[in-house]
């Protein structure tokens, strides 16, 4: 009796994850080349594939730990975690927190960080560029009601806070950049990952802006932002983060 | 008609060719790959306007007995409508099974019930974009024993049924022929000339498999001599049609691209200028 095709389907799929499906191995016709072997190419090209999609993905991590060593990290994810839809861009977004339970990679503590940038980097080149608040949008707001306001961040728009300096460390693993040694312990990072018009790209912010931007992307209103910046940094200048955010395209266009 | 030979539009030559707009037949593009509002989707747009472009779809697994992923589909249907592409297409092939992607045109076996499938999923896929789409016969590194159709058999059966196009890749009959023993000249008999719509042409490796060949179609090479007497035969038999270059692992320079694409319509013009064509197509 034949496989229905949803039932071979299912078992095609479960070998090529590593079980041993003997009902497969019935259904596939071998010869001089056996069955195992002829599976085996869809096997290896399952896992290469999404392997060279994590490596687009995450360049960054890549570059940290050398191609052969994230190709058993990137196997290792692809056995755990597969698409769930065939836009690639849109695969590994659990590959930091894999990466922070990954025991061959517990000593590089920063490297899951560095996965949370990349990402952060790539959903912001997939984001739309525009959609952004522009400082004349808000002159129509009067100014009694602008501590209550609430304002979005925008789509693409991401932080990502580490307590290593994970700005140093991005810039030294570019490709073509000088071979240098930087200091884990010089101190935590906020960067804000943003859309811009031809890319994606990173800033670093202060401790004050970084608290400002969370509040807001949680859905504070400026009031109650501001305030949680200052507790988190008493030097905190609200106006002048906010015209720095607004210029750096920061924010979504009100609703 | 001329000859009409195009490129597969690939991110590393983007910069090159919006700044250079060379002269190609036209460009095709993998839908997965501008799905999302990305700059290269602006480039491709900035594009639209000097260029033929094809969609050529990877994920749409048209071949899942669990049916199409509707969110997936949507998306495609979308991109569609945007760049409103000369030609649409995908292949015969599956790669989603129980909501998870493989990433792989894996095979099907070519049973009445998989022809059923398949039919439903192209004409949910045709009422979708709202026009005809070819699809692509695979490269298959294994056959199943349940088969009661010929691959041939099968393609224009699905062709005649949902109405689609047959977009006929002669490097994948190359593989699949070697790879499955059987005479890739057979291959083509029976096929149905009129419903073919496009070519595809490509590079493939040849890889070991326990100690014997097995060809692997990785588009990473040039075209190799074999396909481009295939595509000869090709073209002799079913007449001139658009023919893309494809190149997907150690991606080259764009000139190497358009060495091929030319090669290939230079070929198509020899081969019709001697006679060989599809007298109720060309004319």
């Amino acid at each position: 009796m034949p496989l229905a095709l949803r039932d071979l389907q299912a078992a095609f799929a479960a070998h090529v994850m590593g079980a041993d499906r003997a009902d497969l191995l019935t259904a596939v016709a071998g010869d001089t080349i056996p069955a195992t072997a002829r599976l085996s190419v869809h096997r290896h090209h399952v896992f290469e594939s999404l392997g060279a999609a994590l490596a687009a993905t995450f360049p960054t991590v890549q570059a940290l730990v050398g191609p052969d060593f994230f190709r058993g990290l990137a196997r290792a994810f692809v056995g755990h975690t597969l698409p769930l839809q065939p836009v690639l861009t849109e695969y590994g977004s659990d590959f930091p927190d894999f990466i922070a339970g990954y025991e061959t990679a517990r000593d590089l503590p920063y490297l899951a960080d560095v996965a949370r940038l990349d990402w952060a980097l790539n959903v912001a080149f997939h984001a739309p560029p525009n959609g952004r608040l522009q400082a004349t949008d808000l002159s129509a707001v009067p100014a009694e009601r602008l501590p209550s306001l609430s304002i979005a961040l925008a789509v693409g728009a991401v932080l990502v806070n580490s307590r290593y300096p994970l700005d140093r460390i991005w810039e030294t693993s570019q490709p073509g950049a000088a071979s240098e040694t930087v200091d884990l312990s010089s101190g935590a990072s906020n960067l804000l990952v943003l859309r811009r018009p031809d890319d994606a790209a990173f800033v670093s912010l202060s401790a004050g802006e970084a608290a400002f931007a969370a509040a807001l992307g949680a859905g504070m209103s400026l009031e109650q932002a501001a305030g949680a910046a200052f507790q988190g940094d008493p030097a905190f200048d609200l106006s002048t983060a906010f015209a720095r955010l607004l210029s750096l395209g920061a924010f979504a266009a009100l609703q | 008609m001329n000859p009409v030979a195009g490129i597969g539009l690939r991110s590393p030559h983007l910069a090159a060719i919006g700044r250079e707009r060379p002269a190609t037949g036209f460009l095709e593009i993998h839908a997965e790959n501008y799905l999302a509002e990305s700059p290269a989707l602006q480039a491709v747009e900035r594009l639209r306007a000097d260029y033929a472009f094809s969609i050529h779809a990877v994920g749409l697994s048209l071949g899942s007995a669990d049916g199409l992923d509707t969110a997936h589909l949507a998306r495609v249907a979308a991109l569609v409508k945007r760049l409103e592409p000369a030609w649409v297409s995908d292949h015969l092939s599956w790669s989603m099974t129980g909501g998870r992607y493989f990433n792989d045109l894996l095979p099907l076996p070519y049973t009445e019930e998989a022809l059923e499938v398949v039919v439903r999923n192209v004409g949910r896929l045709q009422d979708a974009v709202g026009r005809q789409v070819s699809i692509e016969n695979p490269s298959c590194y294994l056959g199943f024993a349940d088969s009661t159709l010929s691959e041939p058999e099968f393609l224009s059966e699905l062709a005649r049924r949902s109405g689609c196009g047959l977009l006929l890749d002669p490097n994948n009959i190359v593989v699949t022929a070697h790879n499955l023993r059987l005479d890739p000249r057979d291959w083509l008999d029976g096929l149905p000339g009129p419903a073919i719509t496009e070519y595809h042409l490509a590079g493939h490796a040849t890889n070991d498999a326990d100690g014997e060949p097995i060809l692997i179609d990785d588009h990473g090479s040039r075209v190799s001599d074999g396909v481009w007497a295939l595509f000869a035969e090709v073209v002799k038999r079913f007449g001139a049609r658009p023919t893309l270059i494809e190149w997907d692992t150690d991606i080259p320079l764009l000139g190497v691209l358009l060495d091929e694409a030319a090669r290939a319509a230079s070929m198509i013009e020899t081969v019709i200028a001697a006679g060989g064509q599809d007298a109720a197509r060309a004319a």
